[in-house]
């Protein structure tokens, strides 16, 4: 009996150092991470008094049949697409049961190429992707828990779009936004001096 | 000037927790609420450390994340006509709020500020038929535009191809329909529940 | 320099309150600019329509095979036999049609779900005016002889409005100076047939159930009857009556019992409260009998029959009540305890035959229903299908022997989820006593799975894919005396548009890849085809102005094409409706 409570007293010494050794390091790891850097003032002169309006409304707005039919499009957050070796990007998305919505709905690629999605359907019911890529449009069926991948070419900065298609959840949150980052190639930019651009 | 201002000392310390209080019953402080802190997932977290740049014209993309200039709701005047004001800001391709609220359906009078260096044009969703507002830069639009049910509707900026830069927005119509048009059945969960 | 740098700080942090506050200033411009209707902005572009409605009444429309010129309701007649005494155009001379005039009715901007929307209407026509319904809430009003636009009219329709599965609409029922229609969010309005401007608005379904409305309204008496969408939605399906005039509502009739009531005992525990059973296509009208005959979808969940067990009445059935009070006199359930997402809502078409008032039924699950409609009685069930391995049906007695149902892994079941035979409708020509009807002879792998109900969500318990390969399509001449094929025509893709018969021996049908044409009555030869560019999923008609008959038809493909032509999911989009003449 002693020598239970014992051992259970250094488990529980044992425990505790484990549980500040990890603390400390998930803060350390949290400091580099995109939590804190949720402060810099650039992001929060973002919050002004109608976009914090915005946001306090998302846990009505954001769920299906709340407040309204729908949940508002594009929310099921933003993740970047990593470059593999072969240089083709990747990115993988999430639909999450009940929900309509990807998650994420919006998918930076640092540059144009080929992007390779991993969809993947979690919900009770059967989902596609419509997706815009160089050449034309592309479907991916995703019949209810299964899971798929599409390449599509994006060569041009900007923002192209997939949906849902079937009925109408592309309406009702399943519209999704890849972010194209960096600029056309430097031989068909203009031969002039570096203009500014609207945010400088 | 210099000896008036010893006085002012105290007035701009009251008038400060004056705003601290006006403050702390705001948007800013509900913003901590659990119900909104939840949202701020790992990938919303990293949208919105995103926002400088993919919100910005010309920046990390070409156009700007719509609908982004943040929500407004209408206020509901003594005529039962709600109300909200939409301006256009400079160079931002842009409508501010972008996210108009309605309590329920019905009218809804929207005053339009365009105070950006181009031309646009609301086209809005209406029953009857959309409603089209031109402004000319420095003008100022008024249009009434009736929508009677619950759900999400759009509206645009259809001048080249603002809509997509940027200039794309909506209407979100809370409440349910009328009684006599639910089904007969005892009350059902909705999918937050 | 103290009060400088003490001040200093405190105005900084009351600016940077008042920025946060949104004080930021902005000009005010005097507001110059007052917004106009979309229409509006030509102003000869929107004319007043010639006051013809006014003068359209219920008993016109009972004898409407009299004035054949018109199409006055969605069949053309009340008995729903698509058919026209109007013999100008004929298989003698079919082979020289051309264009008369086209209506493009394009699109701005976002429409609700681009992917699913599609030209499905069937149009009326009144005395030279021609009224047509689109998705997105539009109607319109054309000069039937040269197609110019007198008004338009748009309902605005929420993106987010939940819809199973095209952004469509069927048509508009015209009366009493009156075009009434429903709206995809399920609103019933009367127009002013001559200005397009609301006379009355009623809601009569619930989006937040994820109910919507998809079809044609049928005038009776002083009422006009709808049903209702969203048989993917779990909800409880209804056919509501609207008192012409005045838009109040006269009575609603669920199509499936609450407990205690004829037909609860169907049903096991809460299963009623997400039953189906909606109505979704327009009904036809026995004025003698005084008795209205309508189809009922699928129960809810679609697949998952564990979920729901027994025979879930009135579901996949074809009911007849009076339009009084909409109480049902008979039902006949072609598929008890449907599986397969079989919905029983296909057209029913009066006629008579040996002294004998008939109704005849395609129904999507591959059988024709031949039915005394005085009682409901079975006359003959017979298989139109191509591979119809579901079950079978006793050509006499009815019986159901079902065979194949939907698993956990996924079955092979024919018809596929769409059936033998999508909502576009048959047609029976008075002079041949041929029944004409569109087939598809695809496939499906059908799954189940277990579901939580949530409202406004779709409720499927499962699913089911259309094969993609070796679909085909057929018009099929079939006897309805015997329920044998007299002839069969063959299509390289599923048909999925409604026929046409008309008294100069012909059959006008449109194919999946945009085709329209013109078969011969008697021997199902082509004798005409045009291309219209887009596929077509609609219903033709035909009429006449001044003497000159024309036939009308909408091409614009899309809807629930996944479901019944899987291949040809990616084919080119329209909005075109064109009508043909003789030169």
């Amino acid at each position: 009996m002693h020598d239970g409570i014992e051992t259970r007293r250094s488990y529980h010494a044992t425990r505790s150092a484990h549980i500040a050794l990890l603390a400390g390091v998930s803060l350390s790891a949290l400091a580099a991470c995109d939590y804190v850097r949720l402060l810099r003032p650039s992001v929060l002169r973002q919050l002004n008094p109608r976009v914090v309006r915005l946001v306090n409304e998302f846990p009505q707005l954001d769920n299906p049949n709340e407040e309204i039919i729908a949940r508002l499009p594009g929310h099921g957050g933003l993740s970047e697409a990593t470059v593999g070796e072969d240089g083709v990007m990747h990115a993988a998305v999430r639909v999450p049961a009940d929900q309509f919505v990807w998650e994420p709905a919006l998918i930076v690629a640092p540059r144009g190429g080929v992007l390779e999605l991993r969809f993947s359907n979690e919900d009770h019911r059967a989902h596609a992707v419509m997706l815009e890529g160089n050449e034309g449009e592309w479907m991916l069926d995703l019949p209810m828990h299964s899971a798929g991948v599409a390449r599509v070419r994006v060569d041009q900065p900007g923002v192209y779009k997939f949906t849902c298609p079937v009925a109408n959840h592309g309406a009702r949150g399943m519209l999704g936004l890849i972010l194209v980052r960096g600029d056309v190639a430097a031989e068909a930019r203009l031969d002039r001096p570096t203009q500014r651009r609207p945010g400088h | 000037m210099h000896r008036s201002s010893p006085p002012r000392h105290p007035m701009m310390l009251a008038g400060l927790a004056l705003s601290m209080i006006a403050l702390s019953s705001c948007d800013y402080v509900r913003l901590l609420r659990p119900s909104v802190l939840r949202q701020l997932n790992p990938r919303v977290v990293r949208l919105v450390d995103e926002l400088p740049a993919v919100d910005q014209q010309n920046e990390d993309i070409v156009g700007r994340l719509f609908p982004h200039g943040g929500l407004a709701h209408a206020e509901v005047g003594k005529d039962g006509v709600m109300r909200s004001r939409i301006h256009i800001p400079p160079n931002q391709f842009l409508w501010e709020p972008s996210v108009i609220v309605m309590p329920h359906g019905g009218d809804l009078e929207l005053e339009f500020q365009n105070e950006d260096h181009n031309f646009h044009i609301a086209f809005l969703p209406s029953t009857g038929e959309r409603q089209v507002v031109e402004l000319p830069m420095h003008h100022g639009g008024r249009a009434r535009i009736h929508l009677d049910q619950p759900g999400l509707y759009w509206f645009g900026c259809p001048v080249a191809n603002h809509a997509g830069r940027g200039m794309l927005g909506l209407v979100l119509v809370k409440g349910d329909v009328p009684a006599d048009a639910r089904l007969d059945r005892p009350q059902q969960r909705r999918p937050g529940h | 320099m103290k009060s400088t740098t003490h001040s200093l700080p405190n105005g900084a942090l009351v600016a940077a309150l008042c920025a946060m506050a949104a004080c930021a200033h902005h000009p005010r411009y005097p507001v110059t600019e007052q917004a106009r209707p979309f229409t509006a902005l030509d102003a000869s572009a929107t004319r007043a329509a010639p006051d013809v409605a006014a003068g359209v009444t219920a008993d016109r429309i009972a004898r409407a095979r009299g004035e054949p010129q018109n199409w006055l309701t969605y069949y053309g007649t009340y008995d729903g036999q698509r058919y026209s005494t109007l013999d100008q155009i004929s298989a003698a001379n079919v082979k020289s049609l051309k264009l008369a005039w086209q209506f493009q009715a394009g699109v701005i901007g976002l429409i609700a779900s681009p992917a699913t929307y599609a030209f499905e209407a069937t149009p009326i026509v009144v005395d030279g005016v021609m009224y047509v319904s689109g998705w997105d809430g539009y109607v319109w009003a054309l000069d039937a002889a040269t197609g110019k636009v007198f008004w338009r009219y748009r309902h605005a329709i929420p993106l987010d409005v939940p819809l199973c599965c095209g952004n469509v609409n069927r048509g508009v029922a015209v009366v009493a100076g009156k075009v009434i229609y429903a709206t995809q969010n399920g609103h019933i309005v009367a127009l002013d047939a001559r200005s397009g401007t609301p006379v009355w608005d009623q809601v009569f379904v619930d989006v937040r159930a994820g109910e919507s409305a998809t079809m044609a309204p049928l005038v009776v008496k002083n009422m006009v009857l709808v049903g209702s969408s969203g048989g993917e939605y779990g909800v409880r399906g209804h056919i509501d009556a609207f008192d012409v005039a005045t838009g109040r509502r006269v009575w609603r009739r669920y199509n499936v019992p609450k407990p205690g009531e004829k037909g609860s005992e169907t049903w096991t525990g809460n299963a009623w409260q997400w039953a189906g059973g909606t109505a979704w296509i327009t009904g036809s009208y026995d004025p003698d009998l005084d008795l209205v005959y309508w189809g009922t979808g699928n129960p809810g969940p679609d697949f998952d029959g564990d979920a729901r067990p027994g025979d879930n009445l009135y579901t996949n059935s074809i009911i007849a009540f009076s339009p009084d009070d909409g109480s049902l006199k008979w039902y006949y359930q072609t598929t008890p305890h449907d599986v397969w997402d079989y919905d029983g809502v296909n057209e029913n078409i009066l006629f008579d035959q040996g002294g004998r008032k008939l109704l005849a039924h395609f129904d999507r699950n591959g059988y024709l229903f031949v039915l005394d409609r005085s009682n409901g009685r079975l006359v003959r069930a017979s298989k139109f299908g191509n591979r119809v391995t579901w079950g079978d049906i006793d050509p006499t007695s009815g019986k159901v022997t079902v065979r194949l149902t939907p698993s956990a892994q996924g079955t092979e079941i024919c018809p596929g989820p769409a059936g033998a035979k999508e909502w576009p409708h048959a047609s029976y020509n008075q002079q041949t006593g041929l029944l004409y009807t569109p087939v598809m002879d695809v496939c499906g792998t059908f799954s189940t799975s277990r579901q939580d109900f949530r409202e406004g969500m779709p409720y499927w318990g499962g699913g089911a894919a259309a094969s993609k390969q070796g679909n085909k399509g057929y018009v099929k001449a079939i006897d309805p005396t015997t329920g044998r094929e007299a002839w069969s025509h063959e299509f390289l893709h599923p048909v999925v548009a409604s026929t046409l018969s008309t008294a100069g021996g012909l059959v006008f049908v449109g194919e999946s890849t945009g085709e329209f044409d013109a078969l011969d009555a008697k021997s199902g030869d082509l004798l005409w085809s045009v291309q219209t560019g887009s596929g077509i999923h609609s219903s033709p008609i035909t009429y006449s102005v001044n003497g000159k008959q024309y036939i009308a038809v909408a091409s614009g493909w899309g809807g629930w094409m996944k479901g019944f032509a899987p291949e040809l999911y990616g084919e080119t989009r329209g909005s075109a409706l064109i009508v043909f003449q003789l030169p």
